[in-house]
C-alpha cells in the first residue's frame, strides 16, 4: 500500500498537467453552458488549436508566446464559424450538431495529411512545463472570475434561464450566446494545443470523443452553475482514476462511471453549487 | 383623452395554424393612463401582449409606439425602446436573488460596456453600485426590500409577482405591460397592487394590464379595451364597458345578463375558466 502511495506520488506531475488541460476543456464547455448550450464543439475547437499550434511549433519554430494566442485566436475563430450555423438550431439539435462535427473533424483530419500528419500523425517539439499550464489555468479563472460578475455574466444567466424574458429586459439571447461561442472556442484552441504540447504527438484520435465525455462530465460533476465547478469537475474527474489505479486497479473502470452515477443522484448540480450555498446562508440568517 | 396615444394597435391581426387569435384589432393606450384589456380566457389578451412586445410577429396590421412602426423588431429592441412586461406566469429567473433579479432588469441602463465591467473600471465599478441602489428603490416601492437576499424560489407567488414588476422597471420603460398581475391574489393584495399602479402612473408611467379582476379593473382602470374569441368588443370608461351587453354575455353568461351588479362585482375570475 504504501509503495503504492509512492507511486501515485511520483506520477502526480503528469496528472496535474492532464488535470489542467481537462480544465481548459471543460472551462470551455462550461462556457456556452452558461448561456444555455449544450455543445461538444470544444473537441473541434481544440482540434484546430492544437494542429494550428504544432505545425507553427514544428515547420515555422514559432516561440511560444506566439505560439499559445495564435491556437487560442484560431479555436475563437472556429467557434464563430460554427456558432453562425449553430445558434440557428434548437437546443437537442444543436448539441447532436455537435457531435457530428467531432466526427467530422476526425475526417478532415485524416484527410488532410499536409495540415495534420493524417494516419502518421504529427509530433510536437515543445513540451509544455507545468507551471505553465497552472500559470494559465489561474490567468483563465481570473478571467472567468471577472466574467461571472461583470454585466456579460448577468446577461449569461438571464439567457439561461429564461431567453425570452431576457430578450424583454434588452438582453439579445443570441449575441451573449455568440460571445460564449467565443470565449469556449479560444479556451477550447487553447487547451488543445497545450494538450499537444503535453502528449507531444498528435494522431486523428486525440481530438476525439473521449475529449467530450471527460469534459462533460467534469461540468456535470463539478458543477455547471459555477466556473470553479469545471475546475474542480476536471480536477477529480482526471486525479479519480489515477488513484483508483493506484488502490484499486480491479475496479479502476468503474470508479469513474459509479462516481458519475454517484453524484448526479445525490448531488444533480454538481460539488460547486452556488444555489446551495445561498440556501445554505439564508437558513443560517433566518435562524438567527 | 387628446393628443396621439403612446401605443396605438391598428387592424392587429394573428393566427396559429388557422385559429383566427387576434383579428382587426384596433386601440390606443393614451399617455399616462391605466388601460386595462379584458376579456375571457381565449379572447386573445396575451397575445396581443406578446405581439407588442415582439414575441410574436402580426400576421395584419400595425403596432406604433409613439410614432414608430415596431414591425420586424426584436424583443430586446423593443425591450430598449422602453416597453417592459410580466407574465402571466411568473417567470422569475431560477438560482437568483430578488436583488439579481432587479438588477438584470437593469441591463439597459447598465450606463458601462461589458468590457468596461470586465476589467472593473473605476467607472463602471459606480456604475454597478448605482444599478444596485436603484434596484433596491425599486424593491422598496414594491414593497420587497426586506427580502432583497431571498431567492425567488423561497417567496410567495404573490411576492413572485411583485419582484416581476419591479424587475420590469429596472429597465425604466415608459410603457408596461401587466398579464394578469393579480391572478393568484387575495382582494387585499390586488388593491395594494393596484395602489401600486397608480403611483407608477402619477410618477409618469403609462401601464396596460390584461386582467380578469373586474373589481380591479373598475377601480384602476382609466380606459378599458375588452376582447372576446380575437376581437374588440368594445372600449371605454370601465364602468361603460361593464355595463356594455356583449360585455355581459361574454362575461357573465346570457342568463346573468340582467343580475345585480354587487353580484357581478363578486364573480372574480375566469367566469369561462
Amino acid at each position: 500500500m504504501m509503495q503504492k502511495l509512492l507511486d501515485l506520488w511520483a506520477a502526480y506531475e503528469s496528472t496535474l498537467a492532464f488535470a489542467a488541460v481537462n480544465a481548459f476543456f471543460a472551462l470551455s464547455t462550461y462556457a456556452v453552458m452558461a448561456t444555455g448550450i449544450l455543445s461538444f464543439a470544444t473537441v473541434a475547437f481544440a482540434a484546430v488549436g492544437g494542429f494550428l499550434g504544432a505545425q507553427l511549433m514544428g515547420q515555422f519554430g514559432l516561440p511560444l508566446w506566439l505560439v499559445l494566442p495564435a491556437s487560442a485566436a484560431g479555436g475563437c475563430v472556429a467557434s464563430l464559424v460554427v456558432s453562425f450555423v449553430f445558434l440557428r438550431l434548437e437546443s437537442h439539435w444543436l448539441a447532436l450538431a455537435s457531435l457530428a462535427l467531432i466526427l467530422i473533424t476526425r475526417i478532415l483530419v485524416l484527410n488532410a495529411p499536409m495540415l495534420t500528419g493524417g494516419v502518421n500523425g504529427l509530433s510536437v517539439p515543445i513540451e509544455a512545463p507545468l507551471w505553465l499550464l497552472l500559470g494559465l489555468l489561474a490567468v483563465v479563472a481570473l478571467a472567468f472570475w471577472r466574467l461571472s460578475v461583470s454585466w456579460y455574466g448577468i446577461a449569461a444567466r438571464a439567457v439561461r434561464e429564461d431567453p425570452a424574458v431576457a430578450g424583454s429586459l434588452g438582453i439579445a439571447p443570441r449575441r451573449v450566446q455568440r460571445m460564449a461561442f467565443a470565449v469556449s472556442g479560444a479556451l477550447g484552441g487553447l487547451g488543445g494545443v497545450l494538450l499537444a504540447m503535453t502528449l507531444q504527438f498528435l494522431s486523428p484520435e486525440t481530438y476525439y470523443i473521449n475529449i467530450s465525455f471527460t469534459m462533460i462530465a467534469a461540468v456535470v460533476l463539478g458543477g455547471s452553475y459555477h466556473w470553479m465547478g469545471a475546475i474542480v469537475g476536471a480536477l477529480v474527474f482526471t486525479a479519480l482514476p489515477q488513484i483508483m489505479q493506484a488502490l484499486v486497479p480491479q475496479v479502476q473502470d468503474l470508479a469513474r462511471g459509479v462516481a458519475l452515477l454517484l453524484i448526479m443522484i445525490l448531488l444533480p448540480r454538481g460539488l460547486v453549487d452556488p444555489r446551495a450555498w445561498r440556501i445554505r446562508r439564508a437558513l443560517r440568517e433566518a435562524r438567527r | 383623452m387628446n393628443g396621439t396615444p403612446m401605443l396605438a394597435l391598428s387592424g392587429v391581426g394573428k393566427s396559429f395554424g388557422g385559429v383566427q387569435a387576434v383579428s382587426d384589432l384596433s386601440f390606443g393606450i393614451e399617455r399616462g393612463a391605466v388601460a386595462g384589456l379584458m376579456g375571457p380566457n381565449g379572447a386573445g389578451k396575451t397575445t396581443v401582449i406578446n405581439l407588442i412586445t415582439g414575441l410574436l410577429a402580426a400576421d395584419a396590421g400595425r403596432i406604433v409606439l409613439d410614432g414608430h412602426d415596431l414591425a420586424g423588431l426584436a424583443p430586446q429592441d423593443i425591450a430598449s425602446r422602453g416597453i417592459g412586461r410580466t407574465y402571466q406566469n411568473v417567470r422569475l429567473f431560477s438560482g437568483m436573488t430578488s436583488l439579481e433579479q432587479v438588477v438584470a432588469g437593469g441591463f439597459l441602463r447598465r450606463g458601462t460596456s461589458m468590457l468596461a465591467s470586465f476589467f472593473g473600471t473605476p467607472s463602471a465599478r459606480a456604475a454597478m453600485r448605482r444599478t444596485r441602489e436603484e434596484a433596491m428603490a425599486l424593491l422598496d416601492r414594491v414593497g420587497m426590500a426586506d427580502r432583497a437576499h431571498s431567492l425567488a424560489e423561497a417567496l410567495s407567488y404573490g411576492e413572485q409577482r411583485r419582484i416581476e414588476i419591479a424587475r420590469a422597471l429596472g429597465a425604466r420603460p415608459k410603457l408596461l405591460l401587466l398579464d394578469e398581475p393579480t391572478a393568484g391574489m387575495n382582494a387585499a393584495e390586488s388593491q395594494v397592487i393596484g395602489r401600486l399602479l397608480h403611483e407608477l402612473r402619477d410618477a409618469g408611467l403609462t401601464i396596460l394590464m390584461v386582467e380578469h379582476n373586474i373589481r380591479l379593473v373598475s377601480d384602476f382602470c382609466d380606459h378599458v379595451a375588452v376582447m372576446s374569441f380575437g376581437r374588440k368588443l368594445t372600449e371605454g370608461s370601465p364602468a361603460a364597458c361593464l355595463a356594455h351587453p356583449e360585455v355581459q354575455e361574454a362575461y357573465f353568461g346570457r342568463k346573468r345578463a340582467s343580475s345585480s351588479e354587487s353580484e357581478s362585482h363578486a364573480v372574480r375570475s375566469r367566469p369561462h375558466g
